[in-house]
């Protein structure tokens, strides 16, 4: 079975629990964001996806292999970008590269001009055969990702992959991770960059030691109403108004704009009057997906709570 | 799962590749066996030089109550000069793959590249046989060329009193294809050890280096006239550190299991 199926993974340390009871899937050509704040188990699910870490309880299939029990299959079909590149400083481009496809046992000389496809499109091509001490951030971290693609991998997991690149470089690599994904790949993305989770992922997973979301990205933002209200002049002035309604919503404001966060459809009718009430004059109020970060952050909060 | 020996040669090719890059690490490792060449060649050298000192005799005697009176006594020391030399000889082939395998191992958690080398389908064994390969063709391949470097010294210093070749000998022929290879092993195992328990590869390098610490001390032994080697004294000798780079190896494989290692170190 392609993908990936997680059904009850745990992991723990001792006696300590790194995450428990994950359950989710993964279909082919999808690409999927793994959320979390710092130690919530992140890293340590893609670990146990990738055959570096046994899961205490639960089961993995990944693209048909069992994280248990097919390890090293396993680790032929999955390329892992971690979130050091974790180079060799004193080898070349080349040959860092050329380790990695002895390692998978490929035939170089057919394996070079796809590796070389893809260091033209980083524009690393020119630098292959120069030490990776004298890379910059950037450059490493594009030679990790082409280092995570040698083996054509079916499931890569991206850990901050545009981490330390310049704007055009985190926009190729993106375009790199759709254009992947089209080819039927399943990509998992870790990242802490929710405007990149947001261009690039489909699905997904907020965990945080557990599973607290999973769930499209369109139906996550909007999970709770948001509303986008333009007022005459500067908004500030009615924030105090809107923090004293009964359910004391989430504001965000914008010069004349404000985006309030919403629990319920009923809320709007009374934020618009409370608004009308304390003397704004309401250009336009239509309904708005909310932020991301914004439902994250909420999610995150719950579970801590 | 499988042993494949392509993994374990490409592990082998990238860390070989790696320390012929590594020009620090290259200079420590030629300096020991200048060491270990130049200072028995120089003892060597004295002896030829007056040979019929009569404190030679008195040292002669001090090791051997029973010299004959005839006996040359300089010929005599120079012959316990190599026969003791050689346990100190043989800290050569433990103390170079200490210094290559603590970088190997230690240096790719340093380095942050043992994750993306885990995460490969490479296994402990194979792991295990790739660097121990690029840390014992290094070591062997020195105390070899330093061997050979010896004879020679030793030959061409002693010719004036020996009047024909003194080296090589039984007890090095023996000692230097059979021992240096098992002692080198050796050296790399515990370096191995040490490197999958401790973060950074100075600390490896220091603690494994402790192991040449009894070498040392046996020479020490030899010298004050306590212990008296010879080939069986060196046999026994072999047949520890084999038994010894059994139970190494078999504990290296363990504790470079990717499960250990990640849970540690990643």
């Amino acid at each position: 079975m392609n993908g990936i199926q997680v059904q009850g993974l745990a992991k723990r340390f001792g006696g300590r629990a790194a995450v428990e009871g994950l359950t989710f899937d993964v279909r082919p050509g999808e690409v999927f964001g793994l959320l979390g704040p710092n130690g919530a188990g992140k890293t340590t699910t893609v670990r146990m996806l990738t055959g570096l870490l046994q899961p205490s309880e639960g089961e993995a299939i990944v693209w048909g292999h069992s994280v248990r029990t097919h390890g090293e299959e396993l680790r032929r079909t999955v390329g892992l970008l971690t979130e050091q590149p974790g180079l060799y400083d004193r080898l070349t481009a080349r040959e860092n590269l050329r380790f990695f496809m002895k390692l998978h046992e490929l035939d170089e000389a057919a394996a070079w001009p796809r590796v070389r496809t893809y260091l033209e499109r980083f524009g690393l091509a020119g630098r292959a055969d120069e030490p990776c001490g004298s890379f910059s951030k950037g450059m490493r971290q594009k030679l990790a990702i082409v280092r995570t693609l040698v083996h054509d991998p079916k499931v890569i997991f991206l850990d901050e992959p545009t981490s330390g690149l310049d704007p055009e470089s985190a926009r190729t690599v993106r375009d790199a991770v759709e254009e992947l994904a089209t080819e039927g790949r399943t990509i998992v993305l870790c990242s802490h960059n929710l405007g990149e989770v947001e261009r690039l992922c489909s699905r997904v997973a907020i965990i945080q030691g557990r599973l607290l979301a999973l769930a499209p990205l369109g139906e996550l933002r909007r999970a709770g109403l948001a509303l986008d209200i333009r007022v005459e002049g500067d908004a500030e002035r009615f924030l105090p108004a809107l923090a004293a309604l009964p359910f004391a919503p989430n504001v965000l404001r914008e010069g004349g704009r404000l985006k309030v966060m919403l629990t319920d459809d009923a809320q709007a009718p009374d934020v618009l009057a409370c608004l009308v009430t304390a003397g704004a004059r309401v250009h336009s109020a239509v309904p708005a997906h909310r932020p991301l970060e914004e439902v994250y952050l909420e999610l995150i909060r719950q579970g801590r709570g | 799962m499988a042993f494949r020996p392509k993994r374990a040669l490409a592990v082998f090719w990238k860390d070989f590749l790696d320390l012929r890059k590594n020009v620090g690490l290259l200079l420590s490792m030629g300096v020991l066996p200048l060491v270990f060449i130049l200072v028995p060649i120089g003892v060597v050298w004295t002896y030829v030089q007056r040979p019929e000192d009569p404190n030679l005799r008195v040292i002669a005697h001090y090791y051997d109550k029973s010299l004959p009176l005839g006996a040359n006594a300089a010929l005599f020391l120079i012959e316990r000069t190599l026969t003791d030399w050689f346990g100190m000889f043989l800290v050569m082939p433990v103390f170079v793959p200490i210094l290559i395998s603590s970088q190997s191992v230690a240096g790719e958690k340093e380095r942050r590249t043992l994750e993306p080398l885990l995460a490969s389908p490479v296994t402990a064994a194979e792991l295990v046989a790739g660097k121990s390969l690029a840390s014992l063709v290094p070591a062997v391949g020195i105390s070899w060329l330093a061997f050979i470097l010896f004879c020679i010294g030793i030959d061409v210093v002693a010719w004036p009193l020996v009047k024909g070749p003194l080296m090589p000998n039984a007890l090095w022929t023996f000692g230097i294809f059979i021992l240096a290879p098992l002692f080198a092993f050796f050296g790399n195992g515990v370096a191995v050890l040490i490197s999958a328990r401790v973060s950074e590869a100075r600390t490896a390098q220091q603690l494994s280096a402790l192991v040449v610490l009894p070498l040392v001390g046996l020479v020490g032994g030899q010298v004050a006239g306590w212990l008296t080697a010879g080939m069986g004294y060196y046999a026994i000798q072999g047949a520890v550190v084999l038994l010894l780079d059994g139970v190494l190896l078999v504990a290296s494989i363990r504790l470079l299991d990717r499960e250990r290692l990640i849970s540690r170190w990643g």
